[in-house]
């Protein structure tokens, strides 16, 4: 058996891995990235807005501060984030915006030459800073730039299978690299899991098709908690069809939601942030708008450039012009842009600290597939390229210092390994050896549609009931799915079989998360609870992994100097 | 719905014999486009099929492949024109297949690596961010744009012949940071790109401007570095005889 060792190993290329396989480099430890596809093709690459620090580039009334920018993310996860690591993410986030540029990202910049900032919703400043609309675009390119620079390794095209854990420690993990045809054991002093998130188990996302949610599903595999997974964003504006991503950045240059009668209808919800409200209450609006009859063909509403002008669209969202054009076939400049919202954003995922900490030794999660949490039940626009720069650094660096486990022997390590492996095949065998009864897509397809139906904007006991049911159910059926091809030379269908798994458990935590919370909160939105209630609410989730199905247990938000209030914009 | 017959140049190492072609016929929805084609026949008919592909909005530059010997990203392709005949897909030309459409990006990315594409930041005392002209950026903006996708690779002349060539978005990634007020390495990146596997070894045929899928303008880049680099000549000659003179 060949067994490949690193002190840290990161399991993702996004922004949240490369940053802290840049940082725990920088400590000299010897540091690894494993991501199933290229770090260039990873999902950060398609945040378009930007990324928020308080720099105060933009001209305002009062200076702009960490401070404010603290306070407006708090309101913005409606009271729900944990507010130490809100601050520690505000403050923190100037010096790593700034570090960014110093590395060669090329902002967009003011008259006198600074990083150019935008407004965004929920917030009270023009706070964004941003690449025209393909900030991830040029963030993802510098980071990997200076991964180059750094030679730190990358497994490329390599699948992480499971964890490996022994006494309650993770040492590694089992990777399958589909060129080689070969699953082979990686042992690690430290595993980052930055897999990003799960958008790909509801019909209508934003996301990339890669998005599956695994390193969420290896985690709770391997019993360690995920924090709040019933709050789901909803991203206002995806075009209508592909649901690709259209910006925020479009509404924070000027652009106007218009329903079927053309009415500018966020003066109906928030009337004065208007389109820059929060996604939450933006999105359910529009979805209000579409259900109540005011929608075009019942399925989608109007965002309207073409006010803005020629200069500016082509100046600061070149990139949603071409993807109107190429995914549309409308040009923002003369025609508004048929949207509706779409599954965008995970507020939850694996529970952490602020150093990426996981109650797993040994295992460490950043970037959207963690739970810090500083999205509490509502994320901001601009924050989450923040959290894995800021947070991307603060786990790469804890790793790096981390003690090893306290089996030094060679020896024992590479039999727990042999153990695992030899599991694994075994698992293998039995799932090559099952009789076909039904395709995997057809289960996927179902997944997808009742998580898009019943688990969407807006939620209700029967509906997640309903939901409850059909996932056991559909988790009953996976059981019996087979796979055609019984070799491991890129065999995409067992890769698609593990995938379907892990998001049939976190479409399953979602639910349950769901059901229980008897209240609105963010993005979290009970029909039959329409109030948020902070007697019994005010709390995190935490979902552990049982054979029956999630067990939920709860813990307190930590509360420093912003008392919960109601909500207004 | 409409039915897609697609034409698909297949590669297994593994089997006999490896190469083959295969149909495919696809029913198609309204505003689908070609890799959503490709995973419906991966789900429903043949789940070896393989190809890359992430995020099907045209920025990831995962799914780059040739379709009636035109190159493109194939989530970025409408099926819509396809309809009526046959399309012939087949993997992205001047890379080795490693199978089916996935081709080999290991030369491309050495390419890449040896040009050192990341910024060789000039002395900067400064905590804050450093001061950049909006014409400064606008010069460099166009190159920013590349996704890295390969297709200018693929279209590129002087690279089918000659695999050490640099390639146009190397090239066009070396111009980034020569052109950018940050770097500190003028004379280095015009030293790494000055040969006939870089800049000169370009035939100036615009192939890779005309099918980059965000219009990065390789070319450009090629011709003001060759100009950068005879005007450093120049220079040396003229201080040259200007010495012998005064000798």
């Amino acid at each position: 058996m060949e067994l490949l060792s690193h002190d840290v190993l990161i399991i993702g290329g996004g922004l949240a891995g490369l940053r802290a396989a840049l940082e725990a480099k920088k400590s000299g430890v010897d540091v690894a990235i494993l991501s199933k596809v290229h770090p260039l093709r990873s999902h950060s690459v398609a945040a378009q807005g930007g990324v928020n620090a308080a720099l105060h580039n933009v001209p305002a009334p009062i200076p702009d501060s960490w401070g404010n920018h603290a306070f407006d993310t708090i309101k913005g996860s409606d009271y729900l984030a944990d507010q130490d690591a809100v601050e520690v993410m505000c403050r923190e986030g100037i010096d790593r915006v700034v570090e960014m540029e110093h590395w060669g990202t090329l902002f967009s910049r003011t008259e006198d030459g600074r990083i150019a900032q935008r407004p965004f919703g929920g917030a009270g400043f023009p706070r964004t800073c941003y690449a025209a609309d393909r900030t991830g675009h040029n963030l993802l390119h510098t980071l990997y730039e200076q991964i180059i620079g750094q030679n730190i390794p990358v497994y490329e095209e390599w699948y992480a299978l499971s964890l490996v854990v022994h006494e309650e420690r993770c040492l590694g993990i089992l990777a399958y690299s589909m060129f080689k045809g070969q699953i082979i054991p990686i042992h690690a002093k430290v595993t980052i899991l930055a897999t990003g998130g799960y958008g790909r188990i509801y019909l209508r996302s934003t996301n990339a098709i890669i998005n599956t949610g695994k390193g969420c599903s290896l985690a709770y595999r391997a019993g360690v908690p995920l924090q709040d997974m019933e709050f789901v964003q909803f991203h206002p504006t995806s075009l209508f069809g592909t649901n690709i991503l259209i910006t925020e950045g479009a509404r924070g240059e000027g652009g106007y939601l218009k329903n079927a009668q053309g009415k500018r209808f966020m003066e109906d919800y928030a009337p004065h942030l208007m389109e820059l409200g929060p996604r939450d209450i933006v999105a359910r609006a529009i979805q209000t708008e579409i259900d109540e009859g005011r929608g075009f063909e019942g399925e989608y509403v109007l965002l309207d450039l073409t006010h803005l002008g020629r200069e500016k669209i082509m100046n600061r969202l070149p990139g949603i012009r071409q993807i109107a054009m190429d995914f549309a076939g409308i040009d923002p400049i003369s025609d508004p842009i048929p949207i509706q919202p779409a599954q965008h954003y995970s507020m939850g995922g694996i529970s952490t600290n602020m150093d990426g900490e996981t109650p797993m030794l040994g295992l460490f999660a950043a970037g959207e597939c963690a739970c810090v949490s500083v999205h509490g039940a509502n994320r901001l626009g601009g924050n989450s390229l923040l959290e894995t720069l800021v947070f991307g650094k603060r786990a790469g660096e804890k790793a790096a210092s981390s003690r090893s486990s306290n089996i030094q022997n060679q020896k024992e390590v590479t039999k727990i390994f042999q153990q695992n492996l030899h599991q694994f095949q075994k698992d293998l065998e039995e799932i090559f050896m099952r009789e076909i009864q039904e395709p995997s897509f057809k289960l996927r397809e179902e997944m997808k549609t009742l998580m898009t139906y019943q688990v969407g904007i807006f939620r209700n006991a029967s509906s997640l009931q309903f939901a409850k049911e059909r996932i056991r159910d559909l988790k009953e059926r996976f059981h019996r799915l087979g796979i055609k091809q019984k070799t491991l030379s890129f065999n995409h269908e067992l890769v698609q079989y593990f995938e379907l798994e892990g998001m049939l458990d976190i479409s399953q935590v979602i639910i349950e998360g769901a059901l229980a919370r008897r209240e609105s909160r963010g993005s979290h939105f009970r029909t039959d609870y329409p109030q948020r209630d902070d007697e019994h609410w005010l709390r995190h989730t935490l979902a552990y992994h049982t054979p029956q199905g999630p067990k939920l247990e709860y813990k307190p938000v930590a509360i420093t100097s912003y008392p919960p209030k109601k909500r207004e914009y | 719905m409409s039915l897609l017959r697609l034409k698909i140049k297949r590669f297994q190492k593994e089997r006999h014999p490896q190469q083959w072609l295969e149909t495919f016929d696809v029913k198609i929805q309204k505003g689908m486009n070609l890799l959503e084609a490709l995973l419906r026949i991966q789900d429903e008919q043949d789940g070896t099929l393989s190809f890359r592909y992430s995020c099907r909005g045209a920025v990831c530059g995962s799914c780059a492949m040739k379709v009636n010997g035109v190159l493109v990203l194939a989530c970025r392709t409408p099926v819509g024109p396809l309809l009526g005949e046959t399309a012939l897909i087949e993997p992205l030309p001047h890379f080795p297949v490693i199978r089916d459409l996935i081709v080999d990006f290991s030369s491309f990315f050495e390419h890449y690596r040896k040009i050192k594409p990341y910024l060789h930041e000039k002395p900067s005392s400064s905590d804050r961010e450093t001061l950049m002209r909006e014409e400064d950026r606008k010069e460099i903006d166009p190159y920013i744009q590349c996704i890295l996708c390969g297709i200018c690779f693929g279209a590129c002349p002087s690279y089918g012949r000659e695999a050490q060539f640099l390639g146009p978005a190397i090239l066009a990634k070396a111009y980034r940071f020569l052109r950018d007020p940050r770097e500190r390495r003028e004379k280095e990146i015009l030293k790494s790109v000055n040969g006939h596997r870089g800049v000169w070894g370009c035939n100036t045929v615009f192939e890779c401007v005309r099918v980059c899928p965000k219009k990065v303008p390789p070319t450009h880049a090629i011709i003001k570095m060759r100009w950068k680099i005879l005007r450093l000549k120049l220079r040396f000659f003229n201080l040259l005889s200007k010495g012998e003179e005064i000798m």
